[in-house]
Parts: structure tokens; sequence; C-alpha cells
């Protein structure tokens, strides 16, 4: 994993995490850095951080009561304990993020029965011990999208460390392919994939279980190559800088490519259109984006791209001659007309 | 150098932990040091103590943000004071085994977006200090599982706090196909991230009805309208379903076309009923619902559509307009 980043000191975190610091530090006398670190989730240098700030605090500084809290670099002491430290409630705002995510893993059906009753059991508690502040987090819901039974099949290779047999389809090229794979972690944004390295291209691979097959788990051990992992927070398709450029200029109804694919820019248009450069390392693989755009948009460059998507449509069209031209169908009037999610980050 | 604002917020809120009678504002800005060093003692100075308020105001704020319940009371002389009781502000017991500590541990980890990322481990953190057990780390208790929750979309910190306010507010919203965005009046109801991408339910103003928006289509800032909603907020707000009948999720009706041999996958994948030609030709019956057109032209020559005659006129336009070029 790569370097965790540095996260810019936030005035309202840190103040709460010091004050659950010394509700845990007034149960565990002498408690070591590298274990509270860990326990709070930080680095010791954010915990180190707060063990400046803490005795500069007390329940009324002018008047002398200040928290003695010291540490010799490995332990942490707290001389004068008070019973200000009671746990404290939980924030509206914490109780929603921690519900809302509860209750969104509990969607993912490849999740293992044992750690599903766990989740369930400790939703309901944190339900009850949040009280009313738990309601606002009904505001919120996020669903996690998977196969179960890819998902299942591909969790348990991974703890077994077994090597898979998939057939993938892959869009780009209207085509299913086998391949095996030793698979390395589940991601879930939006829809679940799985990292991989592919013994067929000898590369790291990414794919999206709902464009699985057909999978089977292998006796054959899985061997992965010591890899990095990459954070996956951006975008899991990342082009290459050397990938070929394709423009797309679109029409206000074509503005939606802007949001499914990572582009280099995309530039206003005086219509109410986008003009959209994007990479990748196979363009003829965009054929299916221009015959999908239709008269809402054209591809620019490089024109065999144009010429191919021009030329498919010229044989389909061959196949309904004589079809009368009828005239052009009503537009959707929908607030969200068009959620074009079979476009979306074509692998 | 200023005192951090992270010690100033800790000792007010360790001051009103720690007091059993309310302390005023002239108290609290005397015992506190980040107060004192910032405005003086009060002497009544009025610039001073405009500024004063000011701070004090947006700490209380803060506080409150982080779950801190604080009492205003007002003494016998009309003076009024300040403090946060122990029992309301105290974590009812809860006990949790080792086994649902790890399964919280996973929950905590997935928001990606920087406020309830810190929520969420500010959760654990109190639940930690209660006593919840350490955990084990939570990729191995389990697998290699790494649910994430992308927020990409600037609208959804103000959404999210307006919903959870019941503030209505104000924003730009460009429909998938207008050129340019209209403002639109909302009271927000929900937000729900749905295959990665976050919609917002709620009450349109000035159309008088119930509306779903894609967060990514709204442009510019999200303004807070004051006052309170007009609308009763239904029950249950389904905005996946609404969102799924536009993507074409729901079909009513059914399609006959004929494929190619080994084309296709995902219309196969979605075929009630597949039929072989021959000379390369299958025949497929599948789901028709919004949005089949534009995905049946993304095959080329190797969709043919037979019925009904609507689906067939949309997609011969549809080629067409790409033919013109």
């Amino acid at each position: 994993m790569a370097g965790k980043p540095v996260r810019p000191v936030n005035a309202i975190d840190q103040t709460r995490r010091m004050l659950s610091l010394v509700t845990y530090l007034r149960e565990r006398p002498g408690a070591r850095i590298a274990d509270v670190a860990r326990a709070f989730g930080i680095t010791e240098d954010e915990l180190v951080s707060d063990l400046d700030v803490l005795p500069m605090c007390g329940t009324s500084f002018r008047g002398g009561d200040l928290l003695d809290i010291d540490t010799d670099g490995e332990r942490i002491w707290w001389h004068n304990p008070d019973d200000v430290a009671a746990p404290l409630r939980l924030a509206a705002d914490e109780a929603t993020a921690l519900l809302v995510a509860a209750r969104a893993v509990l969607t993912l059906p490849g999740l293992r029965e044992g750690d599903r009753q766990a989740l369930l059991r400790a939703t309901a508690k944190v339900e009850a011990a949040a009280g009313e502040t738990a309601g606002a987090s009904s505001r919120l819901s996020v669903t996690f999208e998977s196969e179960g039974g890819v998902f299942a099949d591909v969790d348990r290779a991974i703890s077994e460390r077994r090597r898979l047999w998939i057939r993938y389809y892959s869009p780009a090229r209207d085509e299913v392919t086998e391949r095996e794979i030793d698979p390395i972690r589940l991601v879930s944004v939006g829809h679940t994939y799985v990292e991989a390295w592919c013994r067929r291209s000898e590369a790291r691979r990414t794919f999206r279980l709902d464009r699985v097959a057909e999978i089977r788990i292998l006796d054959e051990p899985s061997a992965p190559p010591e890899i990095e992992l990459r954070d996956l927070s951006e975008a899991l398709v990342q082009p290459a800088a050397e990938d070929p450029q394709v423009v797309v200029e679109v029409g206000p109804g074509g503005r939606w490519v802007a949001e499914y694919y990572p582009h280099d820019s995309a530039d206003e248009l005086p219509d109410g259109g986008l003009r959209i450069t994007l990479r990748t390392p196979d363009p003829a693989s965009l054929r299916r984006l221009a015959l999908r755009l239709g008269r809402d948009g054209r591809i620019v460059s490089p024109p065999e791209l144009a010429d191919s998507a021009r030329q498919a449509a010229r044989e389909a069209l061959a196949a309904y001659d004589g079809v009368a031209r009828t005239p052009d169908a009503p537009q959707g009037a929908d607030e969200v007309h068009g959620v074009h999610d079979r476009q979306e980050r074509g692998l | 150098m200023a005192i951090a604002k992270a010690e100033r917020l800790m000792n007010l809120a360790l001051c009103l932990l720690g007091t059993r009678r309310p302390l005023s504002k002239r108290e609290l800005r005397e015992s506190i040091e980040a107060y004192v060093e910032a405005f003086g003692p009060d002497r009544g100075a009025a610039g001073s103590d405009d500024s004063f308020n000011r701070m004090f105001e947006r700490d209380k704020d803060d506080l409150r943000e982080l779950g801190l319940v604080i009492e205003t009371v007002e003494n016998l002389d009309g003076e009024v004071g300040y403090l946060a009781r122990r029992d309301s502000n105290r974590l009812p017991p809860i006990t949790l085994d080792a086994e649902e500590a790890a399964a919280l541990g996973l929950a905590a980890k997935v928001w990606q977006q920087a406020r309830l990322a810190g929520a969420a481990s500010g959760a654990l953190q109190k639940l930690r200090a209660a006593g919840l057990p350490e955990d084990v780390d939570p990729y191995e208790a389990h697998g290699a599982l790494e649910p994430r929750i992308p927020v990409h979309e600037a609208a959804f910190e103000p959404l999210m706090l307006a919903c959870r306010d019941r503030r209505p507010v104000l924003f730009d919203y460009r429909k998938a196909s207008a050129a340019r965005p209209e403002p639109r009046h909302v009271e927000p109801w929900a937000l729900e991230c749905w295959r990665g991408h976050w919609y917002l339910a709620g009450w349109d103003r000035d159309r008088g009805a119930e509306r779903v928006f894609r967060l990514s289509r709204i442009t510019g800032k999200v303004r807070s309208r004051g006052s309170g909603f007009t609308a009763p907020v239904p029950d249950v707000v389904t905005v996946r379903e609404t969102v799924a009948s536009w993507a074409g999720e729901i079909a009513d009706r059914t399609a006959l076309i004929r494929l190619r041999t080994g084309s296709g996958y995902p219309l196969r994948a979605k075929a009630t009923s597949v039929r072989e030609l021959g000379e390369g030709w299958d025949e497929l019956e599948i789901p028709y619902g919004h949005g089949l057109d534009a995905w049946l032209v993304e095959f080329g020559p190797d969709v043919v559509v037979l019925e009904p005659a609507e689906l067939r006129s949309d997609v011969v336009d549809r080629l067409r307009a790409v033919a013109k070029g």
C-alpha cells in the first residue's frame, strides 16, 4: 500500500479525537503510543501532536486544572485523571456516517454470513446507543452493486489463494474471452470489481463482476507477483499518457459522455455542447460510443474512427432496406433522462 | 503564534463538561487562555466584544456538530449561562464483541468523502474510548473486500446538511439534454448512491412535484433558502426505482431482434429466449425499456430489430444520423 497521505490538520476532527483520547487514556494508564495510534486509526505523529495540545487543556485553565498528561515517547501517563472523561454520545453526523456505511456493506451479496450477522448485531447496538440522533441516517443511503455468485467465488478464491478461470465480456470489442487470473482484491466503487494478475496478458487487470459470464475456482494456487496496490479512489481505469487521443464533439444531449469517460478536457461549445478530449489505448473501442451518440455527437479525430462508425451504420441500415422513414421519436422528459450506465468505464 | 483552534475548542468543551453550574460568557472568556490572548479580559470594549461573540458562537456550533449537547440557562438576574450536562452527553452503555467491532471497523473505512470519513472514524473513536474491542486487521478478518463509497460531486456536502437539517435549497441544474442550466428550488428529502452516482430526491417547489436529480448535473453552488419545508416528506423515498426506470432497467415490453452468432453477450444474458436461425444469426427476445434503442445501435451491423415497429424505426433513425456523419 502506498504511504498514507498526510492529512491536513482539521481542528474539528482533532478536537473530536482528543475528547475520545482523554476517555480512552483514563482507562489505560501507561498505554503505549503505538497501540493507541492503532486503536484510533491515526499515525503516531498525529497522536504525538495531540499529546502536545492536551496538557494545555483543562476544565478551568485559569484556575489551573490542566490535564497532566505526558509521555516518555513510548508510553502515555495521565497523572490527575478526572471524571470529565466519561464516554461521549454520538453526534448526528457520526451516527449517520457509521450507520449508512454499515447498511451499505450489508447490501454486498458476497459478504460472508458470519460477518453479515456480526454487522447486523453491531448496527442494531449502535442504533440503540445513538438514540434519536440515528434518525437522520435514513436520509442517506448507498447500494453496492455486485453479482452474488461471482462475488462469492472470487472472495473464496482470494481467501483460499486459488487461481480463477473466467469468461469475461469486453464491451470495447464485444467479445467474450477466456482467461486465468490470480485475484488480489475486490473493490466496490459503484460497481464491484476484482483486481487481479491476468495470466493471459501477464499484467494487472481490473474486471467488473457483472461482466464475468462464467467463473470456476481452479485447483492451482494463485501466485500474483508482488505488486504495489494502487489508490483506486479517483478512478479504476486511468489512461496512460502515451495512449492515442480521441476528440469527440457532443451536443447538449451527449454531455453525459463527460460524466462517464475519464477525459483530459471538456470545453464548452456555443450550442450548449462539449468538445471532449480523451485518451484510450484502443480508439477502435470507441466505435460503440460513436454509434450510440447518433445525432447527439460525432468523432472529430482520429478520422479512421469516424469512418468506421459511418461504415458500421451503413452496413446496419442495409438490413432495414424498405423500412419507411419515420418522424423523430419523442424525447423523454425525465429529469435524469438517459442514464447511460452501460457505457461506463469500458475496460 | 495564536493558540490553535483545536486547543481552544477542547478547552471550551472541557469547561462546559466540567462545570456543575451554568457558566456565563464572561466566565468562559476569562478562563480560556485562547480567548484571553485574542481579545484580552472583558472590559466592555465594544469592538473586541463583537468579535469575541462571533467566535464564541461559532465555537459552540462546532462543538454541537461534534455531538455535544450544550444547554443555555438563564439565571435569576437574567444572565445567560452555558453548560454541557454529563448525563445528557454520556454515551449509553454499549457492549460489542470482537467480531462486531471488526465489522464496524470495516464499515467505518468505506467513506471517501472527507466530512463523513472524519465522522465515521470519530464515531469509532468514541466507541473505542467506551471499550470497543481493538480490532484485528479488518482486512484480515474480512478477506480481500474493499468497499468504497465514492463522492466526487461538490454538491454532496451542502445537500447532505440540507437533508439533515430539512432546509430548502436553490441550485442550477442542467437536464441531460438541455443546453443551459436552470435554477431549481428544492426541498431536499434524501440522497442515494446507486452504481457509484449520487441522486437527490425532493420536492421541486416550482413544478409542485416530487423530482429526482443527479448530483453531477448540478452546476455551481448549492445555496440555502431559509424557512422550512412546505410539502410533507413521504415516509419512504424511492430514488433507486425512479432512476432504474430511466436507465431502462424496468422493462414493460419485449422486443424481438436478430443477433449475429457469437456477438452481443450482454443482450444474450438478458434474453428471455434465444433461437438459432442458422447462417450465422440467432433470434432473441429481450426486455424493452427506456434507452434500449441507443444500446442496440452500439452493436452496429450485428443487430437487426424485428419487432416492435416503434423500436425498429427508432434504431433506423439513429443509424441514419450516424451514417450521414
